[in-house]
């Protein structure tokens, strides 16, 4: 069978085939030298990428005390229900069946999805925050169908129920893309919780604490297999806070025993520490603390009662006669009357050819300084405003830290206004008239100021001449034990002659304790000081055009306050939205002193009286309660 | 049969340890793949490890009777041996077991038989012998009408599962035998030409979708990181993150953690690459290239034409999956459900392979002998 010619060719083909496998089989050594050994880091990399991941720990913010070490703010442990895209065959049929299993509508969802394109797929994106238990009980029995969808434990903030201090304490939430930009959130990448209102915003940086982090390895599923390095949070930096739980918590229970809307503060004249601020109506911060709902947060912010508005700090009124301290200083300041200077009230008196009129409670007949701070006499301020003029009223209100920022450790706080020839001129061009004055003169017209400027004014007042700066901190724990917390320097120093401060004092004794319109401040045995205001919503014209309208046409109320008059230790203002007189507010501010006191003394926490009640019998009780510990 | 105890001097031991060296290598790697360690204790061996493992009995048990049978009288017997797998095929079409939208198996008793392996064996045979006895070679035009309808049918057989990869690897077995048996080179340049025509054709009126996507998909694999491409950059993403050294045995991520899909079947390359990194690769390249030259050196040896033909028809099967299924392992070739011989995970394959050794030694063994 063998053909010899035949045999050659044969040899022939068979090598070149032979030399041909042996190129290609070099080309395929070429080629794998070149994916494994040249481009081997990139792939490396891309392979890490696949199966290596890094989560977040993150860390528990710093817990939030009160004066007294009383916990306020905590921490606990939510379950957020979160989806890993990234090995996800259908996103879409996920969210089919999740939503029917979480009870959660699909648009949601995918509404969440959406907003959230741009995140790496391999970090778990949120969908449920603070998922309830039978929200996580249903995911982790559908755990097979949904590999994807992972429940994670976060510690998540803890503030008090019931709405108490929410303005204060403020909130926090998911950073946003304009925070992301900026320097004093470097670092952070987006999903990172910061504090986005109140002393979680000022103090972020201290609260926030530093997330850890764990390395897993996982399989294509998205499952996790091994567990690698693990790196503890650490948990922020405890602050103990100024405040005084009972007294915030007074001031609070005042609000809601009288139905009242508003604003009080109380601060310690001898140093500027914040006491207790409160703003009504308030919201609950829990709600934002694992990421508020769309529909939660639409409610928020077109209530029109606004119950995001930090009143104290962001809301402007007229001081009305409150107003009328800050005028008695300027005028025995400026040396243009001493306390004995007496002016003729007959009712109601004529400047600049208009008539106006002194209150209900008039006419006063001939009336020195103090008797026209008690009696809150119009006619008396009329005078003085008309002697001032607006420039040396403006001079004066200024200093004493009206129409100005407090400069309190709380963000977002506005000015207040406080005319002057020089503003009108650059807000309107035009030049202030004699006639404004007057009006300016008992806290209406132009002048607005917001009610914890007229804290600051009590408290300057009242330490005889120093404007502290508010604040917050009283102490922080850095992990090393507690640490005083540096108080700002005070804004200035007003200088002001002591017959000056004892006139006002007397005055502002007499208000509360003799003939005046503050009766309902007195607390026996503690001189109060104070003066009520009434800050008209709209002028009396107006009122009648508005009749009709489902606008609150009534007045606020007003009152400013310190005590003990003559070394006082608390100083402050309770504001009370449509409570018509100034009057009105006055049982929150005793409340709020008494308990002060109480604590002070070792004396049970007094309950805020029973509303309606005889305001006599008010006094009485709150002297019976002195009873027990003051006198042995 | 095996009396003449001269015969065992003849056989090519070098070859066989080469063989049974990959066949080892790739149990290896089924292993490593399979290998689940979230399974409690003594589940975590892959069943797939021991199913290869019966099969690779099964296979030295098929490459011993290839050996001990003459190959002339198989030869002989060619033309039934042919109908008989065809007949195979035709009832797998209709019957077979389905799985992936095709139909491949005849299941016996839960093991699952895949004539179209045995088929390149049996195509080998009839072919080597068809040109081997026609005296003429491959020149002639209607001789290579004949050899084209014992291929055809058998492609058409195959490509109707549809396995259009098992089909495909029929191709090179005829190339080679016809190339040794003296097809003009004129002719093998008026099928290049056919084929540029034909491509576009074929592109239009005789490709599935799914085939349309993986070659579009192979051009540019990004275009579909989640779909058909997915496995072509985790192949690429496999191999090169080995390395010079590999991560080491069993300490793959890509393989392990199922990142590239069919680890343990079509992409067991790439997870040798991996753990066993460019060494391993230049080791066993090595290996496959040792195994492809010396079984073409039986061709070179072999005592009759019948042999020779038989030999190079097999090796170029053979050598064709090798190659492809390595470069598609590194991400350089679209992903076609073609295996690596000796290596991947599939029992019909490693007993065909085998059996295909079995012969490969057979005609060396018996170059001397009458």
């Amino acid at each position: 069978m063998i053909i010899p010619d035949d045999r050659s060719g044969l040899s022939f083909r068979l090598g070149a085939l032979q030399y041909t496998i042996a190129v290609i089989f070099a080309a395929l050594a070429v080629c794998f030298w070149y994916v494994q050994v040249l481009e081997h880091e990139r792939f490396k990399e891309m392979a890490a990428n696949n199966h290596q991941r890094t989560l977040a720990l993150r860390a528990p913010r710093g817990m939030l005390f009160d004066r007294t070490g009383r916990v306020m703010v905590e921490n606990r442990e939510a379950r957020n229900i979160s989806l890993v895209r990234e090995n996800a065959t259908s996103v879409e049929q996920s969210m089919d069946l999740l939503s029917s299993v979480i009870n959660v509508p699909r648009q949601d969802l995918l509404d969440i999805l959406d907003h959230n394109r741009r995140l790496p797929s391999y970090r778990p994106l949120l969908l449920v925050p603070d998922a309830s238990s039978e929200q996580i009980f249903s995911v982790r029995a559908r755990n097979l169908e949904l590999p994807h969808v992972l429940v994670e434990e976060v510690p998540t903030r803890r503030y008090p129920a019931d709405e108490f201090a929410a303005h204060l304490f403020g909130y926090v939430g998911e950073i946003t893309d304009q925070q992301l930009v900026r320097d004093e959130f470097k670092g952070l990448t987006s999903g990172a919780i910061v504090g986005q209102a109140g002393v979680e915003q000022t103090y972020n940086k201290l609260l926030m604490g530093q997330d850890g982090s764990r390395n897993v390895v996982v399989n294509s599923l998205g499952r996790e297999i091994v567990e690698g390095d693990r790196h503890e949070p650490l948990m922020g930096n405890r602050l103990e806070l100024t405040i005084d739980y009972d007294i915030q918590k007074a001031a609070k229970d005042g609000f809601d025993a009288l139905g009242y809307n508003g604003a009080a503060v109380m601060l310690d004249p001898r140093n500027g520490e914040v006491l207790s601020l409160v703003s009504r109506p308030a919201f609950d911060p829990n709600l934002f603390a694992a990421g508020i709902d769309r529909r939660e947060w639409a409610r928020l912010t077109t209530d029109k009662l606004r119950p995001l508005q930090n009143r104290a700090i962001q809301g402007r009124y007229s001081p009305g006669s409150t107003f009328k301290i800050a005028v008695a200083i300027a005028a025995l300041e400026e040396g243009l009357i001493t306390p004995s200077f007496r002016a003729f009230c007959p009712g109601g008196a004529t400047f600049y050819g208009r008539y106006f009129k002194c209150h209900a409670g008039g006419p006063h007949g001939s009336i020195d300084l103090r008797h026209a701070i008690e009696k809150s006499c119009n006619v008396y301020f009329y005078t003085l405003g008309n002697m001032l003029g607006i420039d040396r009223m403006h001079k004066w209100a200024s200093a004493l830290g009206l129409g100005e920022e407090s400069g309190i450790d709380l963000p977002h706080e506005i000015q207040g206004i406080m005319p002057s020839s020089a503003w009108k001129k650059a807000k309107t061009g035009e030049k202030w008239y004699a006639g404004e004055t007057i009006s300016v003169a008992i806290g209406q017209g132009q002048v607005s100021v917001t009610p914890i400027s007229l804290a600051i004014m009590m408290m300057t007042i009242a330490n005889g001449g120093t404007r502290y700066t508010p604040h917050l901190v009283k102490a922080v724990d850095q992990g090393n034990g507690w640490v005083p917390y540096a108080a700002p320097p005070p804004k200035s120093v007003v200088k002001m002659k002591q017959s000056t401060i004892d006139a006002v004092h007397e005055g502002l004794w007499m208000v509360v304790n003799g003939a005046g319109t503050g009766g309902k401040m007195r607390l026996d045995g503690y001189d109060v000081g104070g003066k009520t205001g009434t800050a008209q919503v709209i002028s009396n014209q107006g009122k009648l055009r508005a009749r009709g309208t489902d606008r609150d046409l009534r007045d606020h109320g007003w009152v400013v306050f310190f005590a003990p008059a003559k070394h006082p230790e608390v100083a402050g203002v309770v504001f009370a939205e449509h409570s018509e007189h100034g009057s009105s507010a006055a049982p929150i501010a005793r409340h709020m002193i008494n308990t002060y006191f109480a604590k002070k003394e070792g004396r049970p926490v007094p309950q805020f009286p029973v509303p309606g009640a005889p305001t006599t019998l008010v006094a009485q009780q709150g002297a019976d309660a002195t009873r027990p510990s003051g006198t042995p | 049969m095996f009396d003449d105890r001269r015969l065992l001097h003849h056989l090519d031991w070098l070859l066989l340890t080469a063989v049974l060296l990959l066949t080892v290598v790739g149990l290896a790697m089924i292993y490593s793949t399979t290998f689940n360690p979230l399974k409690p204790e003594g589940l975590q061996v892959g069943p797939q490890f021991i199913r290869q493992g019966y099969a690779v009995v099964v296979g030295l048990f098929a490459l011993a009777v290839c050996l001990m049978i003459d190959y002339r009288r198989l030869c002989e017997n060619s033309l039934a041996i042919y109908v008989i797998v065809a007949l195979l095929l035709i009832y797998v079409l209709f019957f077979g077991s389905s799985g992936g939208g095709a139909r491949r198996w005849i299941s016996i008793s839960g093991f699952n038989l895949q004539p179209s392996e045995f088929m390149k064996i049996a195509l080998a045979l009839a072919l080597a012998t068809f040109f081997a006895e026609n005296g003429r070679g491959a020149s002639n035009n209607g001789d290579l009408l004949v050899g084209g309808l014992f291929i055809g049918t058998a492609f058409i057989l195959i490509a109707r599962e549809p396995d259009l990869g098992s089909a495909v690897t029929l191709l090179p077995i005829a190339f080679g035998i016809m190339l040794l048996a003296g097809l003009r080179l004129k002719l093998l340049g008026i099928l290049l030409a056919v084929a540029v025509v034909a491509a576009p054709i074929a592109w239009t009126f005789a490709l599935k979708d799914y085939q349309k996507s993986r070659i579009a998909t192979f051009l540019d694999p990004e275009q579909d990181s989640q779909g058909a491409g997915y496995q072509q950059i985790q192949a690429r993403v496999t191999a090169g993150s080995g390395g010079l050294t590999g991560k080491g045995f069993r300490q793959g991520t890509q393989g392990q953690y199922k990142f590239l899909p069919v680890a343990h079947n079509d992409f067991i390359y790439s997870v040798l690459a991996e753990e066993q990194g460019f060494l391993g690769v230049l080791a066993t390249l090595g290996l496959y290239l040792f195994v492809v030259l010396r079984s073409l050196e039986a061709a070179r040896l072999a005592k009759d034409r019948h042999g020779a033909y038989l030999v190079v028809g097999l090796v170029s099967g053979f050598t064709f999956q090798v190659i492809y299924n390595i470069t598609m392992s590194a991400g350089l070739a679209p992903v076609k459900g073609l295996t690596l011989p000796l290596m991947s995970y599939g029992g019909s394959s490693i007993i065909a392979t085998l059996a295909s050794f079995g012969l490969i030694l057979n005609v060396r063994m018996r170059r001397f002998t009458n």
